[in-house]
């Protein structure tokens, strides 16, 4: 049994409820345990699947993406959970967020979002708010903060929500049904970071959060609604498409290329043969 | 006997097509032939050129006499490849180009058939005869080969150089064909990459073989992703390849270290081109031998091939599989534009059966990292059973957690080095030709192999004792791969394609050999037979 203190995360740091709901959650999804990979990348929130009975390929910072997208590819079978925090998944692994929405995968996205890098110690991440002040932007970030929300909804990702890590009920029923929604889905989960972001914090986020209370279906409002930011900060489903088709994938593990089919290679246009 | 053609023009006017359909027509008909290009950047003008040699006997190189016959295109062809010309070659010079076009169009309403009335031209002036030539033909197709055969006739050039059919059944390949079937050959049923000169049709045949097959090719946004994407699904149960040139593997050599820590088999191909950065996309070197070697940080093993013929490709190409799945490594295979583009003939019976990975089930407490004596863990991977398959790009303990254990991270590395102990055994041996007893031995790898062979053959043919050996395997280069050779008597001179002969100094810092006389070309070109026969000629003398 694992205990807190074995995990890498500061005491009050967001990602334990996380764990401790995906641990929940789970086992309730009627997926066998065995069924279900994580992918993550590199930063305090892709250690996630160390601290869960899963299979998993932790890999290289921002590329838990097309790692996830190779094992759907090779294994449709598979429940396939994308885990890691903003800088993987919007900062280094940005391009790869983008793509990996475009290939319509049955993929869920899960981003620990705590606008602040704290395995580094505190710089900025892709989605700091405007002019906060921190080791390497010292004179406060001047950058625009990337909206994961409407980005990912203008890609045309068919299922958009976001969760607040402190409202564990309503976080278990996003996230269970982000993994069960036959298409590319993307949970934001705003997740204070105790130790670097002393803005954003639980206190901050609690008094700003409001619930939608059901799937916003009308893709430009629920770009509107996901322009939202700041006094307000909608949490839920926000965009949800359910006519959105996933891309088949032809079955290749353990089907063996066969003789015939080199045969018929060789006859036909891969290998021109006498 | 032998007749060597080039065609020269502009982009976009069908050169290519020539080249194809000729070559085509001459594997159809049983002529040993040999067939490379020389190509801009470019989709559209400039200045490419096409080369085949067709020959009564085996040939597999650039012979660089002079041409036979030389088909101006383009007014540049004058200029560039008229001053070799042989005496009483063959000019169709642009003049006589510009006729056929004209005929093209007039008799058949487009001038793009005057490609095909080229192929039947350049095969009257080898003697084929016009049944022959259109036999198997579609009747259109027929229709434009047999009016290039009149126009030959037409212009008493028909049967010039006539050359006997000598060649036998045999397959024709192009060095990227020969590594995506030997890649399906080894199993490869995943394939990601992004389009690049010179490997992006490794990618072409992989994806219409997953039109009809159980394999899949995946266009990735970039090579970072296409890396990854291909040891995703290696860790999900399924063999995996990518296919990059130099710029494209140097985005990618994060994911060659992730694939060492994590011991994920993959196979990686490298078609080189002249860099740095950009550098001639379109032209050969090798020179990434040295970046292949380094490639990924931190220290893990690693196997490289370098295949210089048609027939080594396929093998190599799908022992890669068999290899990185036993040793749970990334392996190489290093080529280059010349290899790639290159159309060669093979007679060797193709092996048509397919290697497969091998599924172990495992209980609950499988460690994916078990620490053996060996090094090397069982494999498998995920949702077979109750067995939870855990890889981790940290460092990790036996079950595929993170540790900072440094104890455990002492034997970690010692688990995955040991691999280089098996790894010494296991090796493909290089090839020797020539004499056992001369006093010089020429060394090469890749793609100079079956140059340097025919240079070699005709040194000895002028009664001067010589030898050549042939690395298909450069990494790991142990005593045992050379031991029959006595090389550390010899006088060593390397051959290769880059400028700092980077081979020679792997020689030198794997084996302690040191190489006499390095023979170095880098303008973006590859060697030629007599080109290499004068240099080595006066360096064995």
């Amino acid at each position: 049994m694992l205990k807190r203190t074995d995990m890498a995360w500061c005491p009050g740091c967001g990602d334990f409820p996380i764990r401790d709901v995906l641990e929940k959650v789970l086992p309730e999804l009627s997926i066998p345990m065995k069924d279900i990979v994580f992918t993550s990348g590199i930063g305090q929130a892709a250690k996630m699947p160390h601290y869960l009975d899963v299979n998993y390929m932790n890999g290289l910072h921002g590329r838990a993406l097309p790692l996830a997208v190779g094992i759907k590819l090779a294994r449709p079978d598979l429940t396939v959970i994308a885990y890691s925090g903003d800088g993987c998944n919007y900062g280094e692994g940005g391009n790869h967020f983008i793509h990996t929405i475009r290939r319509r995968l049955d993929i869920t996205i899960l981003t620990s979002n705590n606008q602040v890098y704290g395995l580094t110690k505190g710089q900025s991440s892709p989605t700091t708010d405007p002019s906060v002040k921190n080791d390497l932007s010292p004179a406060g970030n001047e950058n625009i903060p990337l909206n994961p929300i409407a980005l990912a909804i203008t890609m045309g990702a068919p299922f958009v929500a976001r969760c607040f890590a402190s409202d564990r009920d309503h976080m278990k029923e996003i996230i269970k049904e982000a993994i069960l929604f036959k298409g590319t889905a993307l949970v934001d989960i705003l997740q204070p970071c105790v130790t670097f972001n002393k803005i954003n914090t639980y206190q901050w986020l609690k008094e700003r959060v409001f619930k939608i209370d059901k799937p916003i279906e009308d893709r430009y409002e629920a770009i509107k609604t996901a322009e939202l930011w700041g006094d307000r900060i909608p949490i839920g489903v926000i965009y949800r498409n359910d006519a959105a088709l996933c891309r088949e994938i032809k079955k290749i593990f353990r089907e063996r290329i066969r003789e015939e089919d080199i045969e018929n290679q060789l006859d036909l246009r891969c290998v021109m043969m006498r | 006997m032998e007749f060597n053609v080039l065609i020269g023009g502009e982009a976009g006017q069908g050169l290519f097509s020539v080249e194809l359909g000729l070559t085509e027509i001459l594997s159809r008909l049983n002529y040993y032939f040999f067939a490379t290009k020389n190509y801009m950047s470019r989709i559209r003008g400039g200045h490419n050129f096409h080369m085949i040699r067709i020959s009564e006997e085996p040939v597999h190189a650039l012979s660089g006499r002079q041409w036979d016959m030389v088909i101006a295109l383009d007014e540049e062809t004058e200029g560039r490849h008229r001053p070799d010309l042989s005496d009483d070659g063959i000019y169709l010079s642009r003049e006589l180009t510009k006729g056929i076009e004209k005929e093209a169009r007039e008799t058949f309403q487009d001038i793009r058939h005057a490609n095909t009335m080229l192929v039947g031209c350049v095969l009257a002036v080898i003697g084929v005869s016009p049944d022959r030539v259109t036999e198997g033909a579609e009747d259109e197709t027929a229709k434009y080969l047999r009016t290039g055969f009149d126009y030959a006739h037409r212009s008493s050039l028909a049967g010039k150089y006539p050359l006997q059919l000598m060649a036998g059944d045999h397959c024709k390949f192009d060095g990227n064909q020969a590594i995506a079937l030997g890649a399906l050959l080894g199993g490869c049923q995943f394939m990601a990459g992004y389009p690049m000169t010179p490997a992006t049709s490794i990618m072409h045949y992989f994806s219409t073989a997953a039109l009809t097959m159980p394999v899949h090719f995946e266009q990735a946004e970039d090579e970072i992703s296409a890396i990854n994407m291909a040891l995703g699904a290696s860790y999900a149960g399924v063999r995996s390849m990518v296919a990059t040139s130099g710029g494209g593997f140097a985005l990618m050599q994060e994911g060659v270290s992730l694939s060492g820590m994590t011991e994920t088999p993959v196979v990686i191909v490298l078609g080189q081109r002249p860099g740095p950065a950009t550098g001639l996309p379109t032209r050969t070197e090798q020179g990434e031998l040295n970046l292949v070697l380094h490639a990924g940080h931190g220290e893990f093993p690693r196997v490289i091939f370098a295949p210089g013929s048609i027939d080594e490709a396929i093998a190599l190409a799908r022992k890669s599989f068999a290899l990185a799945d036993r040793y749970q490594i990334p392996v190489f295979i290093l080529t280059d534009q010349y290899f790639a583009d290159s159309i060669q003939i093979m007679h060797d019976d193709i092996p048509k059966e397919c290697l497969s990975r091998e599924y172990p089930v495992f209980d609950s407490t499988y460690k994916r990292y078990t620490l053996t004596e060996d090094g090397i863990s069982p494999l498998t991977y995920p949702g077979l059973s109750n067995a939870r398959v855990r890889l981790d790009s940290d460092e990790h303990d036996e079950e595929g957690k993170i540790t900072e254990d440094l104890g455990l991270r002492v034997r970690m590395v010692d688990k995955r080095l040991k691999k280089f102990a098996m790894l010494a055994r296991d090796f493909m041996p290089p090839t020797f030709y020539g004499d056992r007893n001369a006093a010089s031995v020429i060394v090469c790898w890749g793609s100079n192999k079956l140059i340097v062979k025919e240079a070699l053959e005709k040194i000895m043919e002028d009664g001067q004792s010589a030898a050549a050996l042939h690395f298909g395997q450069v990494y790991p280069l142990t005593a045992a791969m050379v031991a029959p050779y006595g090389l550390e008597a010899k006088r060593l001179i390397c051959v290769e394609n880059n400028a700092r002969g980077q081979f020679a100094g792997l020689l030198k810092r794997e084996l302690g050999l040191s190489v006499a006389h390095p023979v170095l070309k880098y303008n973006g070109e590859c060697f030629t037979v007599s080109e290499l026969y004068y240099i080595l000629k006066k360096l064995l003398t």
